[in-house]
């Protein structure tokens, strides 16, 4: 048997038979599953979570590579957020900024509306270099109007007055400057001075008479006699009063109004105060 | 016993595969065609009634679960298993690079052949659109084949069984 023909091609044969069986299926176009419903039902039982866990690693698979993915687009999102988040932050901080540079002329256009007199708001741009003498440089000049010896003010009171002017820049010397002096008078007890700066810091009010009644907490404010500043303007207050020491005159100490330091805007007042004219007329 | 069980696991590992709804592999070409390889593998190394009717079987399964044409698998898939066989009988070696190249060329004859049956010879010259990702199927099924055949090896060598290539 072993040594027969048969026995020795017997895979062959098998095979053959099974490729007839094959292309009988082929030719009479039965389904498998019509033959095996039964098996087939049971293998797509058993193909089931296999295909499931296959999909569920190509699933996991994906996500991980999906997270990398997201990962080198959420580097880059969070560069671009980052350069969006610093422009919007610049954007508000210049709108901030813009908000209380117009709230600052806001206030100085009411200031001229109560002075009734012409004036041009311009922005402080700097300031003494050397700090030996007190003075601001502000973003207008002749082109604007200005011109040397105009009254300087702010919404805090008074500024100073320009001593120099080019097209588009002007210098300001502030009334504490040790150059600067102006006519002044105390609301309370209505007496004269001249408003002058020191060397260092703080203003003084000079030439009041001892007999004069002055008190520390004292409003001094600009009298207009000078020509130059409106009259009623703040100065500032009285800071000290000594009555003793030699002289003819008390020795009055005065805090500004005006915070020089943190001066941003300021109105320019480009017209003559009606008083002076009056007294020109007369 | 312990061949058809080995096998049919194989075999339900590659249909998983044909039928599996992959997210991350949606160009199916890139999947290697583990029923060739297995029918292959079955060709080189077992020649005996069983493994015959276990590669039919394999064929078979792939017709009632992943096949469109009943018989179709099951006869190309017989087919390979013969070629191999006889390849086997008639060549000193058959060894991993040699049942590659039976792979690529299995890959591509099962296709080829499928088109034949189902649609006609004169559908295989007008298949010229298919053959890239045939060609690339191919080769990614052979290029895989020697690493299957080590797992056989290996899954078989743990049951008992005789991993030497057959010959009569």
């Amino acid at each position: 048997m072993r040594g027969s023909f048969l026995w020795r091609n017997r895979v062959l044969l098998t095979a053959g038979m099974l490729l007839l069986l094959s292309a009988h299926l082929i030719s009479t176009g039965v389904h498998p599953g019509d033959l095996a419903s039964r098996p087939q039902s049971i293998f797509l039982e058993m193909l089931r979570p296999i295909d499931g866990a296959l999909a569920r690693i190509s699933g996991g698979a994906q996500s991980i590579v999906n997270s990398y993915l997201e990962l080198v687009h959420v580097r880059e999102d969070n560069q671009r957020l980052r350069a969006e988040l610093a422009k919007v932050t610049n954007d508000r901080a210049r709108l901030a900024e813009l908000e209380v540079e117009n709230q600052h002329l806001g206030e100085l256009v009411e200031l001229r509306d109560v002075l009734g007199l012409k004036g041009v708001a311009a922005n402080v741009i700097g300031s003494d270099a050397i700090g030996l003498s007190h003075t601001l440089i502000l973003s207008s000049g002749t082109s604007d109007g200005l011109h040397a010896g105009m009254a300087v003010l702010s919404n805090q009171g008074v500024v100073g007055k320009i001593i120099a002017t080019s097209p588009h820049a002007s210098r300001v010397l502030l009334i504490d400057d040790h150059n600067s002096a102006l006519d002044g008078f105390d609301q309370r007890s209505r007496t004269r001075g001249i408003v002058a700066g020191l060397v260092d810091d703080g203003l003084i009010l000079k030439y009041v008479d001892r007999s004069q009644d002055l008190r520390a907490g004292d409003t001094i404010v600009t009298s207009g006699l000078d020509g130059i500043f409106p009259r009623g303007l703040l100065v500032g207050t009285v800071k000290s009063v000594h009555r003793e020491g030699p002289g003819l005159f008390l020795s009055i100490g005065i805090t500004p109004g005006v915070d020089f330091r943190s001066l941003e805007q300021v109105l320019v007042v480009t017209q003559q105060p009606p008083h002076l004219e009056e007294k020109t007329k007369g | 016993m312990r061949l058809i069980l080995l096998f049919a696991v194989f075999a339900l590992l590659g249909l998983a595969l044909e039928t599996a709804n992959f997210h991350l592999i949606s160009f199916r070409p890139l999947l290697p065609n583990l029923i060739v390889i297995l029918a292959v593998d079955l060709g080189f190394r077992h020649h005996s009634i069983t493994a015959a009717l276990t590669a039919f079987s394999i064929g078979y399964a792939t017709d009632a679960f992943a096949g469109s044409h009943p018989g179709l698998n099951a006869f190309m898939i017989t087919l390979i298993y013969v070629v191999c066989y006889e390849i086997s009988s008639r060549l000193l070696v058959t060894n991993a690079f040699v049942g590659a190249t039976v792979v690529f060329f299995g890959v591509i004859l099962t296709a080829l052949g499928a088109i034949a049956i189902s649609a006609g010879i004169e559908a295989v010259g007008q298949s010229g659109g298919i053959m890239p990702t045939l060609m690339l199927q191919a080769g990614i099924s052979a290029i895989l084949a020697p690493f299957m055949f080590s797992i056989l090896a290996r899954c078989k060598r743990a049951i008992g069984l005789s991993v030497a290539p057959a010959r009569e």
